[in-house]
């Protein structure tokens, strides 16, 4: 079999892609397929340009964005000091360690309508949404680095005078922040589908809104238009958070 | 089982797997409370250097400042820690490697940092426990060359853990033979006459090389099959 050169994968997937498109578009046109259940790519595209050109999307992605990126942040600090106090503290730990198996073995968008009944049908239920799947990760993941941490870098820099806040700075809170940019796209993705699940359940603004609006009125394309709209924004922050991946842990 | 290592000299321990040298090593320096007997030292511990077979730089700093740790550590201010930092990097011949993390560093290089963060705390005593086993034949001769070297003009006390015989003799002003452990002692004391400056591989052609190396080897193999016999 012929080799596949690497470097023009880009343009072989880019030409199967217009392909793809060009039939679906074709085939749509010819009406062979229901515009209900697959409107042609022109028609979705009308769709997107449509929700920037009235201004209305803006609203929308303002609120997914704010919940999810704050239970991005919220979920990183609480899972951070939370993973530090269990590795540390035994006790910690003893009491932690249950509550955060059940709710990492659980599908945790199952607490949605929970968090609408306690905290409303505002941000602030997708906010703690994103959070708990956020922190549950991120909590396991400095919990069993901690534990991990070289013994050798612990016995060096003890060895060579260090003290315990010494340790925190030159071993542990690097090696911590290692951990944490490794999840750090899990975690993205995680904080995107607590925001949009939470929109789904009960909302009045947001991606997962709209959504779950294009769902009821059976508008298809909207619903492409939607779709594809997360996922460029995902993919966005996806590569800004592997360019901070990159340069944090260059020295791997 | 009692040894000494005096000011300025070079002490080997060779002795079959499981004697517990690196136990020993580890007694000296605190990182392990020895069963029974104690560690004798006029020196604090910040005169005390170790370098071991795992060179344990910390994989998130970079060569120079993997070496000004070991100072800052101690008090340095920064800037003058980086400065000698350079210098120590420099004397090792990694000369405009010290941007480097010490995944892009080989093997050797890595070992010439670690020694580099050992010597520029300028210790009086420095613990080596197989320092250069990982390294391969080459490179090897070549880091003992200079260990040697700048140990010997800085007058630093080393006590070093080897499976390495001629590494042992080449090196050192006294070998010490380990038994087999449990329980193991000391059981024979080599005092090595070639003269100093020593360059640890001409010492190998030093008539008093091959006679002790021979009788060190029968003893040692007597240890081993001691053991052997047990099983």
């Amino acid at each position: 079999m012929k080799m596949l050169d690497p470097r023009y994968a880009w343009v072989r997937r880019l030409i199967a892609l217009g392909l793809v498109l060009g039939v679906w578009e074709a085939a749509g046109r010819a009406g062979m397929l229901n515009p209900l259940f697959a409107p042609s790519p022109s028609k979705v595209w009308v769709a997107l340009v449509d929700l920037f050109a009235d201004g209305r999307i803006w609203p929308h992605l303002e609120a997914t964005f704010t919940a999810a990126l704050g239970g991005l942040a919220l979920g990183i600090v609480v899972g951070v000091l939370l993973g530090v106090a269990a590795a540390l503290i035994p006790l910690v730990a003893e009491l932690l360690e249950p509550v955060m198996s059940v709710l990492n073995a659980i599908p945790r968008v199952i607490l949605a309508p929970l968090f609408v009944i306690w905290l409303g049908i505002g941000i602030a239920s997708k906010v703690a949404l994103s959070f708990i799947l956020v922190a549950v990760l991120i909590f396991f993941t400095v919990y069993t680095g901690i534990r991990q941490v070289d013994r050798k870098l612990v016995e060096r820099v003890t060895t060579l005078g260090g003290n315990r806040l010494a340790l925190v700075r030159h071993v542990y809170l690097p090696s911590v922040t290692a951990w944490v940019l490794g999840n750090l796209k899990v975690a993205v993705g995680f904080a995107f589908t607590g925001a949009c699940v939470g929109e789904f359940v009960a909302a009045t603004h947001g991606l997962g809104y709209l959504l779950s609006f294009a769902q009821s009125t059976y508008n298809s394309a909207l619903m492409f238009a939607l779709i594809l709209l997360i996922l460029v924004v995902v993919m966005l922050i996806f590569f800004i958070a592997g360019r901070l991946e990159r340069h944090l842990l260059r020295w791997n | 089982m009692s040894l000494s290592v005096g000011e300025g000299s070079f002490v080997s321990l060779v002795g079959p797997s499981g004697s517990g040298k690196s136990s020993l090593l580890r007694a000296v320096i605190g990182l392990q409370k020895p069963l029974s007997g104690t560690v004798e030292t006029t020196l604090s511990h910040a005169e005390i250097g170790l370098l071991f077979q795992d060179d344990a730089l910390l994989p998130w700093k970079t060569a120079r400042d993997n070496v000004a740790l070991g100072l800052t550590l101690n008090g340095m201010d920064r800037g003058k820690a980086l400065a000698l930092s350079d210098t120590w990097l420099e004397r090792l011949g990694l000369a405009g490697f010290g941007d480097r993390f010490p995944r892009h560093l080989s093997g050797g290089q890595r070992k010439r940092v670690a020694l580099a963060q050992v010597l520029a705390r300028q210790p009086k005593l420095i613990l080596m426990d197989e320092p250069f086993a990982s390294l391969d034949a080459i490179v090897r001769s070549r880091v003992v060359r200079d260990v040697a070297a700048l140990v010997e003009r800085g007058g630093i006390s080393v006590l070093l853990v080897t499976h390495d015989l001629e590494e042992a003799l080449t090196l050192s002003d006294d070998v010490y033979l380990l038994s087999q452990g449990p329980r193991a002692r000391i059981t024979q004391h080599y005092p090595v006459p070639i003269p100093r400056p020593r360059d640890p591989v001409r010492s190998r052609m030093h008539p008093a090389f091959a006679p002790l190396h021979e009788r060190l080897w029968a003893d040692l193999s007597l240890a081993v099959d001691h053991r052997a016999e047990a099983v």
